[in-house]
């Protein structure tokens, strides 16, 4: 198994647009880091950095299309055939495949929250710490990190999806769209679901509600009545979701004719 | 228990549409075997459906006596292939495409190996995406040989050579099935399979219609035809006619050779006919006439029995 992660390792590790987008990401955070020093009014340092300069959307994107790839890949170039006839199951090739993502998605995490420490101290080390209060007892560094990991998950429930559709579809532009179009829908569509969810309380369990959970996290006080929902209980719907797409997208691939 | 690949009543259906009907067949330890018959013969599909890439309705498939599905296939570790083209990816070279298919022992030793045999020497560290045809066959071929597996499967895999490579190739595959590697091979050059095969599986409208060796083919549609080469190919004609000999209809003088006796009988008709001979080919029995052969009869017995049927 750890071979085959490493194989998927090494390939995105070979290809250029891995290495351009981690420059752009880079060159983002730099950038806002600027601008939040120059006009702190405009972009408030401590929200800024809380953001991890506004790099979460863009591992968004970057990881979509990643996911998405890295299964409609090997149908574009002919490859799949030559992965699968060797000793290893088909199970073990698309769980290594989702290892390497998940691996992948860490290391933008940590690169940008790495990128967000180095420009605090180096632009504002005296008009900014990190330590500093955030509400609800925390620093905006841990509450910078607590929006990550939800981030995380909820970015791991359109990926869950986003690996199924690349499977149905064997075409990266289906799978990208629906999952760019997925992270923008929440935020769409938050009035209309608060609106459902006023009138049936089950409605609130749809996966769309699940992606609201880091906008949760970053505005504390103001989702938990409008969802009618708990921190917990959008980790756990959370999870459920990205099972269940998983689990169907491990069922079709075990089934489908390459 | 010889045999390191058995395929046993095997159906394969895409939908409604059957595409191999009870397809059953051992291969032979050490033997190069062609799998030959038209497109759309369902080639590329048993191939598929061998290597775990297709399910299939019924049968078994077993490599090294081990059960072969899409799903499990430890046994693969003995087997490697090449299916209708090379999936090659761009963005990597040709070296790192060995390495990451490279499995087992030895795998840097195989690798130098592989290159050398196939003389992929000048273009292995270059970037697959500006590769010709040929280089990425060569490749395609190289990841296929590269652990040295006990069975090798090959669809179509001249496509694309230059006789040089050809050459390097047939070397090969005859080097290596000298040392114990079984090849099954599908080609539609039959010239160049005539050349290397042992054992023939020749398969119509996903059938097998034919388990054989090359030499009991061979022999078995082993009519010879003379061709001639005359000052008056018209005249020629007539006079064989006449004689009754049997001719083809091909544009040139062909006679079809019944005993050993029969090309003095022409030649000496011809000459006493006034006929100049400028030149006498034998053309010996090859793998194409045969295989049309045995497809004609074939298709003319299945006619047969459907009429009967009905
Ligand atoms: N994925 C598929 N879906 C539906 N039908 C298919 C599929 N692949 C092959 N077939 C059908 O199966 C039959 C056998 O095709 P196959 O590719 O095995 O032929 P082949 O013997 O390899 O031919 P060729 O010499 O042209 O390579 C054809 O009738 C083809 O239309
Ligand atoms: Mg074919």
């Amino acid at each position: 198994m750890w071979t085959l992660v490493r194989q998927e390792s090494f390939k995105l590790t070979r290809r250029v647009s891995t290495w351009i987008s981690t420059g752009c990401l880079v060159g983002i955070e730099v950038l806002f880091a600027f601008l939040s020093r120059i006009y702190p009014q405009t972009f408030v340092p401590a929200n800024m950095f809380e953001s991890l300069y506004f790099s979460r959307p863009i591992i968004n994107f970057y990881m979509i299309a990643a996911a998405a790839t890295i299964i409609t890949m090997e149908f574009q170039y002919g490859t799949m055939k030559q992965v699968l006839y060797r000793r290893y199951s088909r199970g073990q090739i698309l769980v290594s495949k989702w290892i390497a993502i998940f691996l992948y998605t860490l290391y933008w995490y940590v690169m940008s929250t790495g990128i967000a420490l180095l420009m605090k101290a180096l632009l504002f080390r005296h008009t900014l710490s990190i330590h500093q209060g955030a509400g609800d007892g925390m620093s905006i560094f841990t509450r910078g990190l607590a929006i990550s990991a939800a981030s995380f998950v909820s970015l791991w429930l359109l990926l869950s999806m986003v690996f199924l559709l690349a499977n149905l579809f064997r075409n990266s532009a289906a799978a990208v769209s629906v999952g760019i179009i997925g992270y923008f829908a929440s935020n769409i569509v938050t009035q209309l679901l608060t609106i459902l969810i006023q009138k049936w309380d089950w409605a609130k369990w749809n996966p769309v509600t699940m992606t609201l959970y880091p906008s949760m996290l970053a505005r504390p006080g103001y989702y938990q009545p409008l969802l009618r929902m708990q921190g917990w209980q959008m980790l756990l719907g959370n999870v459920v979701y990205i099972a269940i797409f998983l689990w169907i997208g491990y069922y079709v691939f075990n089934k489908r004719n390459v | 228990m010889s045999s390191i690949l058995s395929v046993q009543n095997l159906n394969k259906s895409f939908g409604n549409k059957h595409v191999l009907h009870d397809v059953s067949f051992d291969l032979t330890k050490g033997h190069i075997v062609g799998l030959v018959g038209p497109n759309g013969a369902g080639k590329s599909t048993l191939m598929k459906t061998m290597l775990g890439l297709f399910n299939y309705d019924s049968g078994s498939i077993e490599v090294a006596g081990e059960k072969v599905t899409p799903q499990k296939h430890e046994s693969l570790s003995k087997v490697g292939a090449l299916i209708e083209y090379p999936g090659i990816y761009p963005f990597l070279t040709g070296w790192d495409h060995l390495q990451l298919f490279a499995d087992g022992d030895h795998q840097l030793i195989h690798i130098q190996k592989i290159i050398q045999q196939l003389n992929m020497d000048s273009f292995i560290k270059r970037k697959a995406k500006g590769y010709s045809l040929g280089m990425k066959q060569k490749l395609g071929i190289a990841l296929a040989l590269v652990n040295f597996p006990e069975l090798v499967i090959l669809d179509e895999p001249m496509n694309g050579l230059d006789p040089e490579a050809t050459k390097e190739l047939r070397d090969l595959i005859i080097s290596e099935s000298q040392r114990g590697t079984t090849f099954l091979i599908s080609s539609h050059i039959l010239s160049e399979l005539q050349r290397l095969a042992q054992d023939l599986l020749i398969i119509d409208e996903g059938r097998i219609v034919q388990q054989t060796t090359m030499h009991d083919l061979l022999a078995s549609q082993g009519k010879q035809t003379i061709m001639l080469m005359t000052n008056d190919d018209k005249k020629a004609r007539q006079l064989l006619k006449k004689a009754k000999f049997t001719t083809t209809p091909d544009p040139r003088v062909e006679v079809v050779a019944k005993s050993d006796d029969t090309l003095p009988q022409v030649l000496r008709l011809l000459v006493e006919g006034g006929v100049d001979i400028l030149d006498v080919t034998r053309l010996e029995g090859n793998l194409e006439s045969s295989l049309l052969e045995v497809l004609k009869q074939s298709r003319i017995k299945k006619k047969l029995a459907a009429e009967q049927a009905e």
